[in-house]
């Protein structure tokens, strides 16, 4: 089966612009959680959020597209081009044909929506511009990626909620394995939204400060915003153009819990990480970190504990076991793609990016949570877990190249 | 036999034309007027007053009235689907093959009118007030995620929103999991709600068709085609590998041959379906020549149908047949493509071919063979099926009847 390779990151996150002030950001054990600005919480019992706030497309030399996009699609075209920089490639010219496009979301250009909203029910406008109206559809965002980059292969948008990430990357992998792709940028994008925001607020899931993964006082999760998109490409293209690889994707697994809209089940996750076990064709024995999901609720960091007890049996406590949401909250369809990104950069690097704000040890979360304190330490085969609403799990397998 | 093969087993339809695929299909070969007076919402202030929405569908037949109260439309659609589907297959999905059975629903808009409700209720009471037991609902994969809690199929459930080609998008992402064998049934579809929030947005994009008072008509390819008619509903079918629906006797309606999905990066907009067309005939070996119906997404809007036109004259010449549903059953958008797929099935299984209703005089630019007249054709053997989304998606499918 052909390898493929990730050869380009372009990250947009609260704690950086870019991989370099993003993993510099994150190994300090950088917060890039901030008031939120987005709209007015003071109606809200939680006033705090993951926004990116110094994320400027003018900056990024895209003002013209501000006017047509919703910011889901900003904050996608944005990652994409530091992506494509970072990877060497001039794709418009030299993969118009056979570059792939596949992008997560968990609500897509939700705040479009939302500004709509506002007009027609707090101002009582009818009347909207074609430009505000088109930025709604999901896949805006997966097709401003392809038109801008002036690409025709498949052009993919994956609406699985917060394990979307995880589902754009494996699918981008698929198509690369299948010969529909040389190239595939992959990834996803949410913007701040205060659907999301309210929404977890009236589940009393949202922590008033901090977000805790693993710890016994945890207080629940934090709403944020972001994207990650990552170049993926054929190892033999890869090596042809001399590009630098930052890790192989070896495979991934997906399953339904079948359950429950929102409580995750230990079932669903142990089958998702057997299957991109499986798939990757290697065993629990070889895996050297796990990025959690780890949000910081107590149903998603019991489950996801639980279940890694039964995948990996008596190693689980010798494997790290980090979840970077703490530093930057949960940003939804894009959270397993940054992950993707931190996992990509632990396996180049050697170094581990820790789990912030741990303070008390829970005994059903015994897991090795790298806590507070990145750590030097090798990796050679990362496992990215993402569990979403309607129990959509996706785990992702990277392996260092050798 | 090649165990890449893949089969068509099971149709589970919800749709303005009918619910089940019979009725659908006859609704389809009648050319049944599917347009009515909107009633899931107020029309006041929009000179369009007309869709196609579905008037006989009652969602306690399919769903326990203890499920139904937060479920939302297109959630109540889509497991309705599901539901038709199952049983059409006679798949009983058990804790033997829930693990090899997984669900794909295209899906773009399907939560757009829940994100709305959710965020006005805030809006209007107060977020403190927001009834928390709407908010799963907002997510865009609830649908699919339902479906599986509804059905208990644990394999895996993707949502893929690529607008009007969502649904074959979604069938090639299935197809592409058999392959990989990665499943060995996977129920794929498609779902879109009649609602005011897109109903809005297409008015407001001028996209409607009957903007000026007149009756709104859905006439694809039509010189005096002025927009489309909206729709809604829901389209499931069962995919399986050959040999696994050969072991369990399963009625099999139509084989996969091939497939392509690609993307037009440009103005003009037929570069994408080009390559989506070719490559599906060139990964099967087979000449435009060895296709025998086209079945078209053409909508009634302008840019749209005279895209398809010229892509279909450019690959398959003026002689190749072509018809358009939509002409029957209106634009139900990420659900078009499994309605789409559903009939050229049900195209394969009867040697029947439904016509373009409402087509009257052809757009020059648009001077194809388009089926106004319905009937038998019985050399009927292989179809394509094609979709094309504003955005710059296509897609192209291409089906071939079962012969034992």
């Amino acid at each position: 089966m052909k390898k493929v390779v990730i050869t380009g990151i372009g990250l947009i996150t609260s704690i950086g612009i870019g991989k370099e002030e993003f993993w510099k950001n994150l190994l300090s054990g950088r917060s890039g959680i901030s008031p939120v600005t987005a709209f007015d919480t003071k109606e809200h019992f939680t006033h705090l959020g993951g926004e990116v706030k110094n994320f400027s497309p003018e900056d990024m030399g895209l003002s013209e597209y501000i006017d047509t996009c919703s910011r889901a699609s900003l904050l996608a075209i944005s990652a994409t081009k530091l992506a494509i920089e970072d990877s060497g490639l001039n794709l418009s010219a030299e993969h118009p044909t056979d570059t792939a496009v596949c992008i997560g979301t968990t609500m897509g250009a939700v705040q479009s929506s939302e500004f709509i909203n506002e007009q027609m029910v707090l101002h009582g406008v009818q009347q909207f511009r074609r430009e505000e109206i088109s930025k709604v559809p999901t896949h805006s965002t997966s097709s401003i990626v392809s038109r801008l980059n002036k690409l025709s292969g498949p052009s993919m948008m994956f609406s699985t909620a917060c394990a979307a990430g995880n589902y754009a990357i494996g699918y981008g992998t698929d198509l690369i394995r299948l010969g529909r792709a040389q190239i595939a940028l992959v990834g996803g994008a949410e913007p701040f939204s205060k659907v999301a925001f309210t929404g977890f607020n009236q589940f009393k899931a949202v922590a008033p400060e901090k977000c805790q993964p693993f710890d016994k006082n945890r207080k629940g999760m934090m709403v944020a915003e972001g994207a990650a998109v990552l170049v993926l490409e054929s190892l033999e293209h890869a090596l042809e153009r001399g590009a630098e690889i930052y890790a192989e994707v070896l495979g991934y697994g997906l399953s339904c819990d079948a359950k429950h809209m929102t409580t995750p089940s230990v079932e669903g996750i142990v089958l998702c990480m057997k299957k991109a076990l499986r798939y990757s064709g290697i065993t629990p024995d070889e895996v050297d970190y796990i990025s959690a999901h780890g949000t910081g609720t107590i149903a998603n960091d019991r489950a996801e504990v639980a279940a890694i007890k039964e995948v990996f049996g008596n190693r689980y406590r010798e494997i790290p076991v980090s979840s970077i949401k703490s530093m930057l909250g949960h940003t939804m369809g894009a959270a397993s793609a940054i992950e993707a990104s931190a996992c990509a950069l632990a396996i180049k690097t050697g170094y581990i990016p820790p789990t912030i704000n741990f303070e008390t040890p829970d005994p059903d979360c015994d897991v090795d949570c790298v806590p507070n304190v990145a750590r030097k330490q090798e990796v050679y085969i990362a496992m990215n877990n993402s569990y979403a609403f309607g129990g959509n799990n996706a785990s992702l397998i990277l392996k260092k190249f050798s | 036999m090649k165990d890449s093969e893949l089969v068509i087993t099971g149709i589970g339809i919800i749709s303005p034309a009918g619910i089940g695929k019979d009725a659908f299909w006859q609704g389809l070969c009648e050319g049944k007027n599917c347009l009515g007076d909107i009633t899931l919402f107020s029309t006041d202030g929009f000179n369009v007053k007309k869709a196609c929405e579905i008037t006989d569908f009652n969602p306690l037949d399919f769903i326990h009235k203890r499920h139904l109260r937060t479920l939302d439309r297109s959630t109540r659609l889509l497991i309705a689907a599901t539901s038709l589907a199952l049983e059409d297959s006679g798949i009983n999905i058990n804790e033997q093959n829930t693990f090899d059975t997984g669900f794909v629903a295209g899906s773009t808009f399907g939560s757009l009118h829940s994100i709305f409700q959710f965020d006005r209720e805030g809006l209007i009471e107060g977020p403190k007030y927001v009834n928390p037991s709407f908010f799963p609902n907002t997510v865009i994969n609830s649908p699919a995620s339902q479906a599986a809690i509804q059905f208990k199929i644990k394999g895996f459930n993707t949502t893929i929103s690529t607008g009007l080609c969502a649904s074959l998008d979604a069938f090639i992402y299935a197809c592409d999991f058999l392959r990989l064998k990665r499943a060995n049934t996977v129920l794929v579809g498609g779902v879109e709600e009649l609602c005011e929030e897109i109903f809005m947005g297409l008015y407001q994009c001028g996209l409607l068709s009957g903007l000026d008072g007149s009756e709104p008509i859905c006439s694809p390819f039509d010189k005096n085609r002025n927009g489309l008619v909206l729709s809604e509903g829901a389209a499931v079918l069962v995919l399986e590998r050959k040999e696994h629906a050969l072991r369990r006797d399963a009625p099999v309606l139509a084989m996969v041959v091939s497939y392509a999905n690609s993307f037009s990066p440009n103005k003009k907009q037929s570069s994408g379906l080009e390559i989506s067309i070719n490559r599906a005939l060139k990964s099967a070996n087979l000449k435009p020549e060895d296709i025998d119906l086209v079945f078209s997404s053409a909508n009634s809007t302008k840019e749209l149908d005279r895209l398809e036109a010229g892509v279909i004259k450019s690959i398959f010449g003026k002689k190749v047949k072509i018809t358009a549903i939509k002409s029957t059953i209106g634009e139900p958008c990420s659900a078009s493509g499994g309605f789409l797929l559903s009939s050229a099935s049900m195209a394969l299984t009867t040697k029947l071919v439904p016509p373009t209703v409402n087509s009257k005089e052809l757009d020059p630019e648009c001077d194809i063979n388009l089926v106004t007249e319905g009937g038998g054709l019985s050399g009927l053997k292989r179809v394509m099926v094609i979709g094309s989304d504003p955005y710059g998606n296509s897609s192209a499918i291409i089906l071939q009847g079962y012969e034992s």
